[in-house]
């Protein structure tokens, strides 16, 4: 096994670790020397191929597709040299004043948070796309919403030189998506942070990361070596391998003794893909998938609508049923209007990450009866939208029939009951994976201090999702900025203490 | 067919006969076509824990011979429409590990046929590097 010596190592180039090596990185000039150690790839531009399932083998873990225990959900989240960034739609939004005073987290104050959310939208170029970029299945959203007098706003986005390809999810094949990996990363690494890629932390033990580094077989050659490493971190280790990925590490490593929350109050924001088929031909797989959200139904019944354009396998394993019907829906796929329901789940203690015999992560999620009822609601609510929009007929997972057509648009709630909202049988996901590593005042209710330090532990840190105490109510990504910058803040405040 | 590395054989003859009725367009296939769609699914399941294989292949078993209580006949010796009253009842079923396990195995047969990118053109799926030329066409 071989060694390696660095000051701070931050586990993960994801929102968190990329903003936390970008804001350490000034360290450097003082000889502080960092590593950030990334379990995926960095891509090489050519391999960013828009091809669905082999960019998902390339930059998800399990492809996109990792099962809860009960097998009733999937979840997707990123491992690349930027990880979750590289495969989001940048959508960019800072959590509302509200969400922050539910957190009701010590020390951690709205105005602060929303001041370093703000210096990540400036950094990361977010802005409002023109309207004539907007393609018809945002448009289409936006008629039906308005048309129902639904509230209605439009997604600022990170990009800078959109192509409109909207392969957002697939890692854009034209860089314009301004993740870690086009921004916080390549600025750390020009300060001196060392970016490891393929790099896997297995065990972390008194300041010693365990780690292996592998060949995938695709992307830049990782800068180490295939092989097991321990790499010593004298003064900080700070994880930010995302909510999974981070309270399995923890738990891995033995911390769950002193830490009776390490690993709980998982949140997910539950997701359908609804799709509505128009009688003509609309402009969907091109220009940005994501533009509007619509928030009418975020405080009386717990979620949000946002558009959406998948692929077609994601939107085919998403549908409801099989066979001719099946068929068939996915033949009218460039008269497909698409729309991604969010449900906005109460953090549970007993929704949790654990780790397997084999130490590898499992997430324990049970789908309460509320938030199959905010599920349910949002059917209805999306199905309105459709016809709203001129579809002429919608798959509603839990629709008595394959299809509703127009004709029987008066008789949605009959037609979709909430009897059939079966988990199992629709196809439920999520991208928004938070907690596991929830800030609050102390071992009893969490599991770090409101700067991400970990209870107890002087020379941990947490700086992602997994911080968040219950879910953010909105995509998460800037959130997760802001905190990794209060994050580095501390350790840099810490720095002369620390670094004796 | 190549053989399978995470199937046996027969399983495998099986998992052909339930891709024709939950993907119908999977019966005309070429050779190359029916290679990439078993490719990709055994590298699907190659890639998942060996318990998860063997739970994969104990469902399919499950699905075959479970008719032969209620009809006398396993999956494959049933007419369509019934082979289809099956298909539906276990999506259905009042079990949520079955219908889970059901799921699972049209997301795997979802992903071989409509995964490779030769699918694209059947369903009218063209992507673009460069889309503004087709998000504009209709302007």
């Amino acid at each position: 096994m071989q060694e390696r010596e660095y000051d701070i190592v931050i586990i993960g180039s994801g929102a968190g670790g990329g903003a936390a090596a970008k804001e350490l990185a000034p360290l450097c000039a003082d000889g502080v020397k960092i590593a950030v150690l990334e379990m995926g790839a960095k891509l090489k531009e050519e391999e960013y191929t828009g091809r669905e399932v082999e960019m998902s083998r390339r930059l998800y873990i399990d492809s996109g597709g990792t099962l809860t225990k009960d097998r009733a959900m999937t979840l997707a989240y990123g491992r690349a040299y930027g990880g979750s960034t590289v495969v989001y739609t940048g959508t960019s939004l800072t959590m509302p004043e509200e969400v922050v005073e539910r957190w009701n987290v010590p020390g951690l104050e709205y105005e602060d948070l929303h001041r370093r959310s703000v210096k990540y939208l400036e950094e990361n170029n977010v802005h409002l796309l023109p309207e004539d970029e907007l393609n018809d299945n945002n448009r289409l959203f936006l008629k039906g919403c308005t048309k129902l007098g639904y509230h209605v706003e439009q997604f600022p986005i990170n990009t800078k030189g959109c192509l409109s390809s909207s392969l957002c999810n697939l890692g854009c094949p034209n860089q314009a998506k301004q993740g870690t990996h086009r921004v916080q990363l390549p600025q750390a690494e020009a300060e001196g942070v060392e970016v490891i890629t393929n790099c896997r932390v297995t065990r972390i033990e008194d300041r010693v990361c365990e780690t292996v580094v592998t060949d995938p077989g695709f992307g830049e050659p990782s800068p180490w070596a295939p092989g097991e490493y321990r790499v010593k971190a004298k003064v900080v280790v700070v994880c930010a391998g995302g909510a999974v990925n981070s309270a399995a590490l923890l738990l891995r490593s033995g911390f769950g003794e002193r830490l009776p929350n390490l690993g709980r109050y998982i949140t997910l924001h539950p997701a359908l893909i609804l799709v509505g088929e128009h009688d003509r031909p609309i402009t969907n797989f091109y220009g940005h998938p994501k533009s509007y959200y619509c928030d009418e139904f975020w405080k009386s019944d717990a979620f949000l609508l946002e558009t959406c354009m998948y692929f077609p396998f994601v939107t085919a394993k998403n549908l409801i049923g099989f066979g001719a019907e099946h068929s068939e829906l996915m033949r009218a796929f460039p008269r497909l209007q698409m729309i991604l329901v969010l449900a906005l789940d109460p953090a549970i203690a007993d929704n949790r990450v654990t780790v397997d015999s084999a130490g590898e992560p499992v997430v324990d999620y049970t789908l309460t009866e509320g938030v199959l009822d905010t599920l349910h609601a949002s059917m209805l609510a999306s199905t309105r939208v459709f016809f709203a929009a001129g579809a002429k007929r919608v798959h509603a997972p839990a629709a008595t029939n394959f299809f509703i057509d127009a004709a029987d648009a008066g008789r949605i709630d009959e037609l979709i009951p909430r009897s059939n909202v079966l988990p199992g049988k629709i196809s439920i996901t999520s991208a928004h994976l938070m907690g596991g590593c929830r800030m609050g005042r102390d071992p009893g209710d969490s599991v770090t201090d409101g700067w991400g330090r970990v209870h107890g532990t002087p020379w941990l840190y947490v700086a992602d999702s997994s911080l968040f105490p219950q879910c953010s109510e909105i995509n998460p990504y800037v959130t997760v900025m802001g905190l990794a910058d209060r994050v580095a803040e501390g350790i840099r405040t810490n720095a002369g203490e620390l670094l004796a | 067919m190549k053989p399978m590395k995470s199937l046996s054989q027969e399983k495998a003859e099986f998992l052909r006969v339930l891709a024709g009725r939950i993907v119908p367009e999977t019966a005309n296939l070429d050779a190359a076509g029916m290679g990439r769609f078993f490719g990709l699914i055994d590298e699907a399941l190659l890639e998942r824990p060996p318990s998860v294989r063997r739970q994969f292949g104990t469902y399919l078993g499950l699905l075959r011979w479970a008719p032969l209580a209620r009809f006398g006949s396993p999956f494959e010796k049933l007419s369509v429409e019934r082979q289809d009253a099956v298909l539906r009842w276990f999506e259905s079923c009042p079990v949520g590990l079955l219908r889970a396990g059901f799921w699972g195995l049209k997301v795997l047969i979802f992903m071989g046929y409509y995964g490779p990118s030769e699918t694209n053109a059947v369903v009218g799926y063209a992507p673009e590097r460069d889309g503004r030329a087709g998000l504009h066409a209709g302007a």
